[in-house]
C-alpha cells in the first residue's frame, strides 16, 4: 500500500461548549486509495470532514498532509494545500452553466494553461460534464449535478478529495453512476475520503474502511474484510454480511 | 443555445444602435425628444445599477442618491470651482466613486434585507445633508447648473444630449458585457448564487463586491451628472429620492437583471409608460397607479422579466437538443455519442 497522504491523528472535536463529537479519532488516507467512513447517525462522520477541510478546528489532535502539520488552517488554505471538499446534497450553482461551475473550482489558479489542462482532464474523467458543458447546472439530474461537483473539486488538482454523502437523495442508478465516478477519480490518482450512509455500497467501492461509532474508530481495515465481518454486518450494515462475489 | 444567445446580443446591439442614431430624426417635436432623454437617462442609471444588482444580487435602493450625488457634484464643481462642464462631470464621477468606497465598506458587510435598509439610510442621510447645507448646496431652493452649450437652441440642446447619453449608455453596456465575460464576472455571479460557497471556492467575495459597487457608482454618477448638465436645475427632494432608486430596480427587474439589455428594455417600458400616463392624467397621481398596474401585469405574466420571457418563448419554439437528464453511465454516454456521430455521417 502507498504511504499515507492525509492523516487525522487523535482528533478531539465538537461544537461550542458541548461534549466532543470526536473523541480521539484517527484515520489515514494512503495516496491513490478510497477510504470509506461508515457509522450510525450521530457517530461524527460529517464532523470528521469538517475537521479535514478546515471548516472546524480540532480541540486536540493533528491534521497532516504528507507528514506536514496543517491543523487549524482555514478552508481556503486547506484547498490550496490540496484538500478539496464536496458538500452533502447538491451544491452546484444552479443558475450558472456547467462550464462556469467547473471553472469556479479553479478560482485559486491564475495560470490559464493550467486551467485549460484541468478542464480537459475533468472532461475526460466525467464525460457527462463534457456533454452538458453549456447547460445550466440546475437543469441537470441529481447524479449529473454530483458529477459536476466532483469535476469542480478536481480543478485544483487536489491530492485528496473529501466526499460527504455523495449518494444522498439519488436513485439506485444515479448512485451507481456516482460511485463509478468516485472510482474513476481514484484511478486518475486522487485519494478519496468518503463519508456515506449507504455503507454497504460505499465499502464495495472503497479500498479501506473505517467504522466510526460514538466519535471513535470502532474497527478499520480493508473494506472487503469489513464487508465480510458478520458482526459488523448486523450492527452497522443493516443486515446479513455479503461479499462482492455474492452480487 | 450559446449561439442563440450570441445572436440575440448582436441583434440587440444593432437594434439599439439604430434606435439611438435614428430617434432624434424621427422625434416629431422637442418634447418627445426630451422625453426620450429622460428614458435614456433611466436606461443609463438602470444599467449602472445592474452592475451591483445583476452580478451580485444585492438590491440597492440607494442608487438614485448616487445619481443625485453625481448631479450635485457636477453642478457644484461647475458653479463653485469654475471647472468646465465635462471636466466637472468626469471629476464628479471619480469623486462619487471614491465616496462609494467607505459607503460600500459599511453597506456590503450585510446582506439581504439589511443591505436594502442600509442603502435606504444612505438616501435619507444625503437628502438631509443637501437640504440642510443650504449655503453650499442651495438647499431647498435648488441648484442652477449652467448649460454647457449656451449658444444652442432648445431642440439642438436636446439633440446634443441625446447623443451624449447614447455614448454613455454604450460605454456602460460595453463595461457590463466585459465584466460578464470575465473571470471577475464569474466570481461575482457565484456571489449572487451563494456567497458562502463562492468564498469557500476561493473567490475574494468582499473585494469583488467593493470593486463592482465602485464601478456601478461611477457610471451612476456620470448619468446623474449628465442629467444635471442637461436639465440645469437640481432639487434635493428629487435627487435624493427612494422612489427614483426604486424605479431603477423595477426597470432592471422588469427587463431581466441577468441580461445585458434587460435594464434598457425595462427603462423603455417603465419610462415610456411614466411619460405617457403623466401626459394622459396630468398632475394627478393616477400616473403612478397606472404604472403600478402595468408593472403588476408584467410581474404576473413575466416574473423573470421581459427578455427572459422572450428567451423562454424562443427556446420553446426551437427543437430540443439531444441532451438528456436521464442518468447515464460513462459507457452509455460514450455509446450515445458514438451513435450520434454515426447518424451525422
Amino acid at each position: 500500500m502507498a504511504s499515507d497522504l492525509f492523516t487525522l491523528d487523535g482528533v478531539v472535536a465538537g461544537y461550542g461548549r458541548a461534549a466532543p463529537v470526536l473523541r480521539g479519532f484517527s484515520v489515514s488516507v494512503p495516496a491513490g486509495s478510497i477510504v470509506c467512513l461508515v457509522g450510525p447517525n450521530g457517530a461524527g462522520k460529517s464532523t470528521v470532514l469538517k475537521i479535514a477541510s478546515g471548516l472546524l478546528e480540532p480541540r486536540e489532535g493533528r491534521v497532516l498532509i504528507n507528514g506536514e502539520d496543517v491543523t487549524g488552517l482555514g478552508p481556503q488554505r486547506m484547498l490550496s494545500s490540496g484538500v478539496s471538499l464536496v458538500l452533502q446534497g447538491h451544491s452546484v450553482f444552479r443558475e450558472m452553466t456547467v462550464e462556469e461551475n467547473v471553472r469556479l473550482g479553479a478560482y485559486t489558479i491564475t495560470d490559464k494553461a493550467k486551467i485549460a489542462e484541468r478542464v480537459a482532464f475533468v472532461k475526460e474523467i466525467f464525460p457527462v460534464v463534457a456533454d452538458r458543458w453549456g447547460a445550466l447546472a440546475g437543469l441537470l439530474s441529481g447524479g449529473q449535478q454530483k458529477q459536476v461537483e466532483f469535476a469542480r473539486s478536481l480543478m485544483v488538482d487536489p491530492s485528496v478529495v473529501l466526499l460527504d454523502e455523495p449518494s444522498m437523495g439519488l436513485d439506485p442508478k444515479a448512485t451507481s453512476t456516482v460511485f463509478e465516478q468516485v472510482v474513476r477519480m481514484r484511478d486518475a490518482g486522487t485519494a478519496v475520503l468518503l463519508v456515506e450512509q449507504n455503507a454497504r455500497r460505499a465499502l464495495e467501492t472503497a479500498d479501506l474502511g473505517c467504522v466510526l461509532d460514538l466519535g471513535r474508530v470502532h474497527i478499520s481495515g480493508p473494506a472487503a474484510d469489513l464487508l465480510a465481518d458478520p458482526q459488523l454486518g448486523e450492527l452497522y450494515l443493516g443486515g446479513r454480511p455479503t461479499t462482492k462475489e455474492s452480487h | 443555445m450559446r449561439n442563440v444567445s450570441r445572436w440575440a446580443t448582436s441583434g440587440g446591439a444593432v437594434l439599439l444602435v439604430a434606435a439611438l442614431l435614428l430617434f432624434p430624426s424621427v422625434a416629431p417635436n422637442p418634447y418627445v425628444l426630451s422625453a426620450g432623454i429622460v428614458v435614456l437617462n433611466y436606461a443609463v442609471l438602470s444599467t449602472s445599477w445592474n452592475f451591483v444588482g445583476g452580478f451580485t444580487g444585492y438590491i440597492s435602493l440607494g442608487h438614485g442618491a448616487l445619481a443625485g450625488l453625481g448631479g450635485y457634484a457636477t453642478g457644484l464643481l461647475v458653479v463653485k470651482a469654475g471647472l468646465s462642464s465635462f471636466l466637472a462631470l468626469f471629476a464628479a464621477a471619480v469623486l462619487v466613486g471614491l465616496v462609494a468606497v467607505p459607503v460600500g465598506f459599511a453597506a456590503l458587510r450585510v446582506r439581504g434585507a439589511s443591505f436594502v435598509i442600509v442603502s435606504i439610510a444612505i438616501v435619507l442621510i444625503l437628502l438631509l445633508v443637501f437640504q440642510s447645507w443650504a449655503s453650499f448646496t442651495g438647499g431647498s431652493r435648488g441648484l442652477v447648473v449652467p448649460r454647457p452649450f449656451p449658444d444652442l437652441s432648445r431642440p439642438e440642446h436636446h439633440r446634443a444630449f441625446w447623443y451624449l447619453y447614447s455614448g454613455l449608455l454604450a460605454l456602460a453596456l460595453l463595461a457590463w458585457w466585459l465584466v460578464d465575460r470575465s473571470r471577475f464576472g464569474l466570481g461575482l455571479k457565484a456571489v449572487r448564487e451563494d456567497e458562502d460557497k463562492a468564498e469557500a471556492l476561493g473567490t475574494p467575495t468582499f473585494a469583488y463586491k467593493m470593486i463592482v459597487f465602485v464601478v456601478s457608482a461611477f457610471f451612476t454618477a456620470l448619468g446623474g451628472g449628465l442629467y444635471a448638465l442637461w436639465f440645469g436645475d437640481l432639487d434635493p427632494v428629487f435627487q435624493f429620492s427612494i422612489l427614483s432608486g426604486s424605479y431603477l430596480v423595477l426597470m432592471a427587474l422588469l427587463g431581466g437583471v441577468r441580461n445585458l439589455f434587460g435594464p434598457v428594455v425595462g427603462a423603455v417600458v417603465v419610462g415610456v409608460a411614466l411619460e405617457y400616463f403623466k401626459v394622459s392624467f396630468g398632475d394627478t397621481q393616477l400616473h403612478l397607479v397606472a404604472t403600478g398596474v402595468l408593472l403588476g401585469l408584467v410581474v404576473m405574466f413575466m416574473p423573470d422579466g421581459v427578455l427572459p420571457a422572450l428567451a423562454a418563448l424562443v427556446k420553446r419554439l426551437r427543437p430540443d437538443d439531444s441532451a438528456t437528464i436521464r442518468e447515464e453511465t460513462a459507457e452509455e454516454l460514450r455509446d450515445r455519442r458514438l451513435a450520434n456521430a454515426g447518424d451525422k455521417r
